[in-house]
């Protein structure tokens, strides 16, 4: 489950709008090693749907989000 | 959920309808589908669809009000640019509604401040070019202009140029967050009552469409039910015209181009049928811009789309869900736009300089004309799918 997750790294892109969001997350992972997790923070409703084909294509596994007030956390697995 | 189960079978129906509509994800190739068979019902009705020119006429409204022009501009109620955008607006809004999706949404000040100037970029691009990425590239490529060719190459250089502006502003000057979207307690469940005012305003649409044909202009309710439409198709597909320019240097993904290629040949077909019959003026939508102005106006517009995060229709459909960046975008996109429209108007040397018409089926007959664009269309589609599995076009930060 999504609750038992500890990410490596958390980035907070709330009030950010697309494709704040999704670049910020490029750039986070360049920087990050194989098999780690980051945590992503977004209020903008397109990252639900924009952060599962940003990690698809990456070849990263997308593992799952959780609703939050006012926000939504992502997590990600780095390839 | 006990509730569910024993409410009638036609209720169960209705209720599993609105959630696929509005809770179950669209897929992108649909939005395209959709959005290209609207295009035709659009200029089967009245007109070809169009966003900037709504813009521009709330801009132009704004100027004479407070005394800037001389000339009122035909009143926002009658206009049809007017019209569709309002539609737009109206339908994002009432989608966002009825998917529990609207909120106004703040955003750091640099953010915001992209937001204003994306909004100028854009407007500026639009009046050059005759029409944003919907008039000057989607539409003007539909009625087999010349100039939406150009548009869409300079939307592709700009788009390159805004992502690289973004590159450069993420390692000089990292956005910070603004926190929270919702902050405070909330007395009452704001989220709940959400589906009720959208189905409301939905409803409200219809009621103006009948009000409008009661006074003899069934057209213009018609075209403001075809922008409710557009609203509601392109709120829930996400559909974003940049993301088709964007996303192959961004991130590599090839989605929204195919589904723009898919749109507009079947657009493409449509208004084809409507010109070569007859049925409407072979030189509607035909903007006067070919090349200069589609080229150069395509180029500030695109950047303008990066930098805002919205292009002419998604600009419109995020203002409509809440966002306060989008909302300046708007705001801005429809003051400039308008300015710098009546610029142009005002210059015999600069409307030269912005171009011709060109009907490119004067030049290369209606077959030609065809088949050159749904190849131009096709070499597009199958680009972006190559540049998926390579990544030769994509941009490292």
């Amino acid at each position: 489950m999504v609750d038992d997750i500890t990410p490596d790294e958390t980035l907070d892109c709330r009030g950010l709008s697309c494709p704040m969001p999704i670049l910020k997350t490029k750039k986070a992972i360049g920087k990050m090693k194989s098999g780690q997790i980051l945590e992503v923070l977004s209020s903008d409703p397109g990252t639900k749907n924009d952060l599962p084909a940003f990690a698809k294509k990456g070849g990263h596994e997308f593992l799952g989000l959780k609703e939050e007030q006012g926000f939504t956390r992502l997590y990600l697995k780095v390839k | 959920m006990n509730e569910e189960k024993q409410q009638s079978a036609p209720v169960q129906i209705l209720s599993r309808g609105y959630e696929k509509v509005f809770f179950e994800n669209w897929p992108m190739w649909l939005g395209g589908l959709l959005i290209g068979v609207m295009s035709i019902i659009t200029f089967a009705w009245a007109r070809p669809w169009g966003v900037a020119g709504g813009l521009r006429n709330w801009g132009d409204w704004f100027f004479a009000t407070i005394g800037i022009y001389s000339h009122k501009p035909l009143s926002p109620w009658i206009s049809t640019n007017s019209v569709l955008t309002l539609g737009l607006l109206w339908g994002a809004f009432s989608s966002a509604l009825m998917s529990k999706q609207f909120a106004l949404r703040p955003a750091p000040g640099l953010e915001l401040l992209k937001g204003i100037i994306g909004g100028i970029l854009m407007g500026t691009g639009a009046a050059m070019a005759g029409g944003c990425n919907v008039g000057g590239f989607y539409s003007a490529m539909s009625a087999l202009s010349a100039s939406g060719i150009a548009m869409m190459i300079g939307l592709i250089m700009g788009a390159y140029i805004g992502l690289r502006y973004l590159y450069w502003e993420l390692e000089h000057f990292p956005p910070g967050a603004a926190g929270g979207g919702e902050k405070g307690e909330k007395s009452f469940d704001w989220l709940r009552v959400q589906p009720y005012i959208g189905a409301l305003a939905l409803l409200g649409a219809i009621v103006f469409a009948w009000a409008y044909s009661n006074m003899a202009l069934t057209r213009v309710g018609v075209l403001l039910l075809c922008g409710v439409a557009f609203g509601i198709i392109i709120q829930r597909t996400r559909f974003c015209f940049v993301r088709g320019f964007r996303d192959p240097f961004m991130t590599g993904e090839g989605e929204v181009p195919r589904a723009i290629a898919i749109s507009l040949i079947v657009s493409i077909l449509g208004f084809a049928a409507l010109k070569w019959t007859g049925l409407r003026g072979e030189q509607v939508y035909v903007p006067q811009a070919f090349w200069f102005g589609a080229l150069v106006g395509g180029i500030i517009f695109g950047i303008g789309m990066v930098i805002a995060g919205g292009c002419g229709s998604g600009s419109v459909w995020r203002a409509g869900e809440g966002q306060i960046k989008l909302i300046l975008a708007v705001i801005f996109f429809s003051l400039s736009t308008s300015l710098v429209k009546a610029g142009i108007k005002g210059s015999e040397a600069l409307s030269k300089l912005m171009g011709h018409r060109v009907f490119l089926p004067d030049f290369l007959s209606y077959k030609w004309t065809l088949i050159l664009l749904i190849a131009l269309l096709l070499v597009y589609y199958l680009l972006a799918t190559w540049n998926e599995d390579t990544d030769k076009f994509t941009v490292e930060i």
